[in-house]
């Protein structure tokens, strides 16, 4: 695949000074609420936390805050009794009927034992009715005080806000749960109470045209942000996740994605290795080496070695900031430079004459062995992540995945994939393979799709049968054979996914040749070296429509060619003002679900006739939001790609907001639901 | 100007001079109210309204001008006289009625039930409880926020709020007899916060809260009639022997004791009642005797006030109200304010300056004199001017008072003007309220005390909302009250004819007015209630639709049985929570099969509603489930139930049962064979496995595995036969067999086995497989010789896969491929093999 090279690199590191929404006050908002809900309850308590809050609560808070607001224990909300010693018993949880039942067995539990406890429930992010019922229906509703902890909205880079909830996609496009979107409404309203409306909603897919019903839904009077933001919205885009479904199932190629596809990010901690997060042995070790080439097939012994849990920030660890939307093909060469710095930086230390010389060298020491650290830590990950991109199953899955979307010999592909399953691939790559030959060349030949099913089935257990349903099964559609049963629904069959056509239109697939390298570095599409996801290729139809029929950054590299290298971020051009789909309608209407554009009205009060004024005629030089939305998740790479389209312009930042972030492993898994153990892991506790 | 008194005209003078009483004549009644003597009575506080019931311990003389009130009738007058409800007590006999902060009458009796009269003569109904109907209620003390019974035990219930609250019992007070006479200290009041209760009991007094019963060992008793001040800091009481004593709530402090029967008064006591709290008033037929502290003499200081017959005294927290057969007066302590002002010989510096602006008017130049005199004092005067304004019930001294302060603080270089406003406003309003037509004589303190808010509450409960629409724009308070109210209002007037048309003519008023009047925030759900309610179910559903609020409007529909309806709105709103409550309300309702139906037949509308049901019920409720699907004919999803129940279950043959029962439903469906045939090939190697297990005496677990995953660990365990024999039974590919066995054998390190199974036969997968396999396993050694088999053009890089470089380079050598020779070079890992290979590359040629 071709490999994308540095041109990104450039504009990655440069530090650009453009004001941007500052969601922090998110977080704090979400760590205030938490304190003010534990100090609801009087005196010390024993806290029980459902373990999927723990990762996301990890992110706004810290274990020892707790203890200050009166937390003696904590306790993973899990079957089986529980035995306190304070009064007060604090359940913190999601709503969701398993972990009710589970508290009711406790209380039981306790009252059998006739044991006195003051219990107090609160509901992640509201309270509910079903929760209500469910107690009543296990006859302690009157045993327990519910209330709720209204978290919504939990920062995870600056540029990146998420809800977390991992099933999201799962619930609504499976279960038909269509809770998510409600709160997501909700949260978004909270976010223009804070940050001001958003002047106008576009979007696609029937689920995001219900939540952009419901946010234009007169809810409460919404008063306006006490301040004006920096960066106000200018628009907020709702993708709903099945208007691509191609871009999640594909292998991401970035070092987070592919960080996430092996090994796996949670709430952005990733467990890895303990001798990674080691402090680097000596404090100037020789160069460290960028992942060698060697091709030495070594087994990393992972599995015996101690893991520990990190947090992937950019804020912390200025390195990832600069790796994390790289192509991993060059995130090698990046190391090595980095390494090369850093070895300069030290040596700067020789040259120290005087004494203020030296003393200017101590004051940046620490920053120097944070960076070296960080560095130690991302030449072991890429280390580690080398040799899994080497083997034969990852290269005949990328060449599968390639070919499928320039159509190529379809019928082969379902053999390559047949002969993967063979060998023994994941159950979750050979599903989303076959998925996405479903998509692109709608639907798979009946008889070759049963023969793959039952392999399927032999290889990996009948108990998959469900799931190979569930794919099938409207709305989510995305395992078809073809023809169509005639027993259909029609809609299934109206619903087709234009692939085809939007591979033209969007520009999808830059051509994996040498002449075309050039081209794939300069578009979004190095996220997959050659192919550009549709989810973001569709956030330029709205926000950067040149892009999406060239690559906006050809200009700017004609001028690096002539000679100034970094000459050219001056030269950026103005984004254009928000207008619609415009240009693109055809397209839109294409791809199967809901179009939709509308204008908000602006609050009338308070400094209206600035911000109706300026929403209209946009002067060029204020920076504006546009806030993204993905329904049901957003990849890594998706992440990186939209950073990639944000760079290109001034004056346009993009907010992501998502419900969560997904990888096709983490769908597949959601779907076919066995990612139903608790994960619950030693150290939340700790 | 000369026809209005000055307003010391009507004060009384007392404590030599240091204090004034006055009695302000509010309206006139000529006799509009029956004779008092013959009733009970109950006055509501805050210039509110007075109740009236017969009382049947006294005879009535026929053909005295008016009929009298029938046994069992409440008749409500305004403090005007004008009668504003008349209703009929259908229930047993009455024990007491009173009246709640909001004017709403309580009526109890004897069985414990009181309803809640308002003045449009609705009614609310709660009940003391069972028990307290078995023993009885035999008197009762009703205050603004509660009530105290006493029952037929001589036990004592308390109920807090108007809320229809479970009763909570008091400590028992230990009685053999009623009290002579008790009274209820409201919790706004005591000390404790609690409500307390004194009962007269022999010649003492017991006090009684809801912790304990405590005996104040008095001895002075038995007492007549017990009455503590508004502001429950004093106790007046009256012995049998005509005593008046007054003393601190505690008893530690007395005040005054005054024997009643040196006044001079005939007859009876009626009433001991407090004038605000400092004074006692005690009334006889034709006599109000206001009692009073002295600083030199316990029996205190007395002044008299005749009345035509018996008289009844509301207390109010600033006065007293005093209901008479011809006049309604109130009878209140001169306000500092204008006393400073109006005393006659008065020099305060308010005093100067309302005879300044009198100078001012005259056109006289002591004006200028006198402003100059309190030049320093000129603040504190006008402030006092606009505070004795507040005082002055005429009109016509508001103004003068009012102009006066104006004049003065146009000498002052700053003033503050916001106390002006506000008190300008608010007589005005008092002043439209004060009218006799209104009748709601309220006391700018009571204003003060009550909010405006309560007093257009108090105007719309009267049906007056015009006024109360004007009052709350004055204020500028939102209409949303007025209009919720005047729309219910509207709704329950023209409930007698609900003719269809009738309805529409009616939603149009409504809407058209809040849009018109802005009331964006009136809840239509609460209107439409009242609607439904008075049984106007169509325009309850009209109005309804104008509800934005989906949480509001789906309760309401839902109790209208408007099911389909309320579940529809539900989805609409999007609110999961919502529809969850309708869904788990109708499950409980309906039965199953209508309930199953109403979702089926809601299509896609109604889509949402049934994947949440199953969502729920597929955690709490598989029996309905399983039921919905079934009626619904949906096999797949009762497959896939019966799968998912299978994958919960630890007992093999409940799992076998529960796929067998998968199956079933998978071949009802003729386009779901494969699925059918599946589930029928799980169910034979489940019982395969089953038979493994038990040939290998359960060493080895198989159960539950999938059939690549049975073939490794028959491989694993030796037992290729039995591999085989699954092969051959589900047919599995060649290819995957090879590849299982490949990774299987590799695994368990049996390298003779691995060579002895790729020598079996040509190998369906290749032998580059073998090689792959067992580099990346990090078998090298044992992966060269693989390399013989595999294709030409490859060998070359599987060697150096395998860090076979002599092997490598030999290949080269052979095939003559010096290109690859270079490369091989290239990446030799050390000088040795380099040597080598350069050797080798020169010998090529």
């Amino acid at each position: 695949m071709a490999a994308a090279s540095d041109v990104q690199n450039s504009s990655g590191t440069e530090q650009d000074n453009e004001p941007r929404l500052d969601v922090d006050l998110l977080k704090e908002t979400a760590r205030k609420a938490l304190i003010d809900t534990l100090n609801a309850v009087n005196g010390v308590k024993t806290l029980v936390l459902d373990p999927t809050l723990a990762g996301p609560l990890g992110l706004v808070t810290e274990v020892s805050l707790l203890k200050h607001h009166g937390v003696d224990k904590m306790f993973w909300l899990e079957p089986g009794p529980l035995t306190s010693t304070t009064a007060n018993i604090v359940y913190l949880c999601r709503p969701s009927i398993k972990y009710v039942k589970i508290i009711a067995d406790q209380i039981k539990t306790h009252i059998r034992e006739s044991k006195k406890h003051r219990y107090i429930l609160f509901l992640v992010p509201r309270t509910s009715t079903l929760v209500s019922r469910i107690l009543e229906e296990e006859g302690i509703l009157g045993d327990i005080t519910i209330s709720s902890y209204n978290l919504q909205f939990i920062p995870i880079a600056d540029d990146v806000i998420s809800l977390e909830n991992d099933n999201a996609f799962k619930e609504i496009w499976v279960d038909g749960d269509e809770t998510v979107i409600y709160n997501s409404a909700l949260a978004l309203g909270t976010l223009q109470k804070m940050y001001g409306r958003f002047p106008r909603i576009l979007g696609k897919g029937d689920h995001a045209s219900r939540l952009a019903t419901l946010l234009t839904k007169p809810f409460v009077e919404q008063p306006s942000p006490a301040s004006e933001p920096l960066a106000p919205f200018d628009s907020l885009i709702i993708l709903d996740r099945t208007i691509d479904m191609i871009t999640p199932l594909l292998t991401q190629l970035t070092y987070e994605g592919l960080i996430d596809e092996f090994i796996g990010i949670k709430n952005s901690h990733v467990e890895l290795p303990a001798s990674f997060l080691a402090p680097p042995t000596a404090p100037n070790p020789s160069i460290p080496n960028a992942p060698t080439p060697s091709g030495s097939a070594s087994v990393t012994p992972l599995i015996n070695e101690k893991t520990k849990k990190h947090h992937l920030s950019a804020t912390t660890d200025p390195i990832f900031a600069e790796l994390r939307d790289l192509n991993f093909s060059s995130v090698g060469k990046r190391l090595s430079r980095v390494a090369h710095r850093l070895d300069e930086d030290y040596k700067a230390r020789l040259q120290a004459k005087t004494v203020a010389q030296l003393r200017d060298f101590v004051g940046k020491l620490s920053g120097l062995q944070t960076e070296h650290q960080a560095l130690k830590l991302h030449t072991d990950l890429s280390e580690m992540l080398l040799p899994k991109t080497r083997t034969d199953l990852f290269n005949k899955s990328l060449e599968v995945q390639q070919n499928l979307l320039s159509s190529y010999e379809v019928s082969a592909q379902i053999n390559a994939i047949e002969d993967m399953i063979a060998q023994g691939e994941s159950m979750q790559n050979v599903v989303r393979l076959l998925c996405l030959t479903s998509i692109t060349s709608g639907g798979i030949k009946a008889k070759a799709l049963d023969s793959v099913k039952r392999e399927f089935l032999q290889a990996y257990g009948y108990n998959y049968l469900p799931l190979l349903l569930s794919l099938a099964a409207p709305p989510l559609s995305i395992l078809l054979p073809n023809p169509l049963p005639v027993s259909t629904p029609p809609s299934v069959a109206a619903n087709k996914y234009p692939f085809a056509t939007l591979r033209k239109s969007l520009r999808l697939i830059i051509d994996d040749n040498p002449e075309a390298l050039e081209e794939v570095e300069n578009d979004i599409s190095y996220t997959y070296s050659g192919y550009a996801p549709i989810s973001i290729r569709l956030v330029q139809c709205v926000a950067q429509k040149s892009g999406v029929i060239s690559n906006p950054a050809e200009r700017s590299t004609a001028d690096d060619v002539d000679g100034k290298g970094k000459g050219s971020s001056n030269k950026k051009l103005y984004a254009h003002p928000i207008v619609g789909w415009k240009g693109f309608e055809d397209v839109l209407t294409a791809i199967p679900g809901k179009t939709f554009d509308i204008v908000q009205k602006m609050p009338p009060s308070t400094n209206s006739t600035t911000s109706s004024v300026t929403s209209l005629l946009r002067p060029q030089e204020q920076t504006t939001t546009t806030a993204v939305f993905f329904l049901g998740g957003c990849t890594y790479s998706e992440i990186a790609a939209l950073r990639w389209v944000s760079r290109q312009n001034k004056g346009r930042k993009f907010l992501i907001v998502t419900t969560g972030i997904v990888s096709g492993d983490s769908l597949i898994d959601s779907i076919a639901n066995t990612g139903k153990k608790l994960s619950a892991s030693k150290d939340a506790s700790a | 100007m000369d026809t209005i008194q000055h307003p010391s005209a009507t004060w009384e003078a007392a404590s030599n001079g240091s204090v004034f009483y006055r009695r302000q004549q509010l309206y006139m009644l000529h006799g509009k109210l029956p004779n008092l003597d013959d009733y009970l009575i109950a006055g509501c506080k805050n210039g509110g309204p007075t109740a009236l019931m017969r009382d049947a311990s006294k005879l009535v003389a026929l053909g005295g001008g008016r009929p009298p009130l029938a046994k069992s009738q409440i008749q409500v007058y305004s403090p005007a006289g004008e009668s504003l409800l008349l209703f009929s007590w259908d229930q047993n006999r009455i024990v007491r009625f009173g009246w709640t902060f909001d004017e709403r009458l309580v009526v109890l009796n004897e069985e414990g039930v009181y309803r809640l009269y308002d003045l449009q003569g609705d009614y609310q109904q709660f009940s003391l409880g069972n028990e307290a109907a078995e023993l009885g209620i035999i008197d009762a003390r009703i205050h603004e926020n509660g009530l105290v019974a006493l029952t037929g035990s001589l036990t004592l219930l308390e109920v807090k709020d108007w809320e229809g609250g479970r009763p909570l019992a008091l400590a028992t007070p230990g009685l053999s007899e009623p009290p002579h006479a008790w009274a209820v200290i409201p919790p706004e009041q005591s000390i404790s916060r609690h409500v307390e209760v004194l009962l007269s009991v022999d010649a003492t007094i017991i006090a009684v809260d809801n912790l304990e019963s405590l005996d104040q060992r008095i001895s002075r008793g038995p007492f007549l009639h017990v009455s503590p001040s508004p502001n429950g800091k004093f106790l007046a009481l009256l012995t049998f022997s005509g005593i008046l004593w007054v003393v601190s709530a505690d008893f530690q402090r007395e005040i005054v004791v005054l024997d009643t029967a040196t006044v001079g008064a005939e007859g009876q006591v009626n009433q001991v009642g407090w004038c605000g709290n400092d004074a006692v008033l005690v009334t006889w037929n034709d006599l109000v005797l206001l009692v009073l502290p002295s600083r030199n003499n316990l029996a205190g200081e007395t002044l008299r006030y005749l009345y035509f017959g018996a008289t009844f005294v509301v207390t109010e927290s600033d006065g007293a109200r005093i209901i008479g057969h011809d006049v309604c007066d109130f009878i209140q302590k001169v306000p500092a304010s204008s006393v400073s002002i109006f005393r006659p010989g008065s020099t305060s510096s308010s005093a100067i300056l309302f005879a300044a602006w009198e100078s001012f008017l005259q056109r006289s130049p002591k004006a200028d004199e006198n402003i100059r005199s309190i030049r320093s004092d000129l603040a504190a005067a006008v402030n006092e001017c606009i505070d004795a304004a507040g005082h002055e019930w005429e009109p016509h001294w508001q103004r003068k008072l009012l102009s006066a302060a104006k004049f003065g603080w146009g000498f002052l270089d700053l003033y503050n003007p916001t106390d002006f406003i506000a008190m300008g406003q608010a007589l005005k309003v008092l002043n439209a309220v004060r009218f006799y037509e209104i009748a709601i004589p309220l006391t700018y303190s009571q204003y003060q005390y009550v909010s405006p808010a309560h007093l257009i509450n108090r105007l719309t409960s009267r049906n007056l909302h015009l006024l109360a629409l004007r009052v709350s724009s004055f204020l500028s308070l939102k209409p949303d009250v007025v209009l919720k109210h005047w729309a219910s209002a509207k709704i329950g007037r023209s409930k007698t004819s609900s003719a269809d048309g009738q309805d529409d003519e009616v939603c149009r008023i409504i809407v058209d007015k809040f849009e018109k009047l802005g009331g964006g925030e009136v809840s239509y759900a609460d209107i439409a209630r009242r609607a439904w309610e008075v049984g106007r179910t169509g325009l309850a559903t009209k109005l309804l639709d104008y509800e934005t609020r989906a949480s509001d409007q789906v309760p309401l529909l839902l109790t209208m049985k408007e099911d389909k309806l309320a579940l529809i709105k539900a989805v609409d709103s999007g609110d999961t929570d919502l529809v969850y409550h309708v869904l788990l309300h109708l499950y409980k309702r309906l039965p199953l099969g209508s309930f199953f139906k109403l979702i089926e037949d809601g299509g896609e509308q109604l889509a949402p509603a049934s994947k949440l049901l199953e969502v729920y019920a597929r955690e709490q409720n598989r029996e309905m489930l399983r039921d919905f699907y079934y009626s619904d004919d949906r096999r797949v999803e009762s497959a896939t139930l019966a799968l998912d129940e299978a994958a919960q279950m630890t007992d093999p043959h409940a799992i076998m049962t529960a796929v067998n029962s998968a199956e079933k439903f998978f071949s009802e469906d003729k386009d779901r064979a494969l699925e059918a045939k599946m589930m029928n090939e799980s169910v034979r190697l489940l019982a395969l496995q089953q038979q493994f297990e038990k040939d290998s005496d359960g060493k080895v677990k198989f159960f539950g595995q999938s059939v690549s995953e049975t073939i490794r660990t028959c491989l694993m365990n030796g037992m290729s036969k039995k591999a085989d024999r699954v092969k051959s039974e589900f047919k599995v590919p060649d290819k995957r067999f090879w590849y299982l066995k490949l990774h299987a054998l590799t695994a368990m390190r049996d390298f003779d086995a691995l060579d002895a199974f790729a020598r079996s036969r040509r190998s369906p997968i290749g032998y580059e497989a073998f090689v792959r396999h067992l580099v990346e396993a990090g078998h090298l050694k044992e992966a060269s010789p693989y390399v013989m088999r595999c294709d030409g053009p490859k060998r070359v890089e599987l060697y150096m896969l395998c860090k076979d470089w002599r092997a490598a380079g030999r290949e080269c050598k052979e095939r003559g491929d010096k290109k690859g020779m270079e490369k091989l070079i290239n990446s030799s890992p050390n000088s040795l093999i380099k040597r080598e290979l350069e050797q080798l590359a020169a010998s090529m040629k």
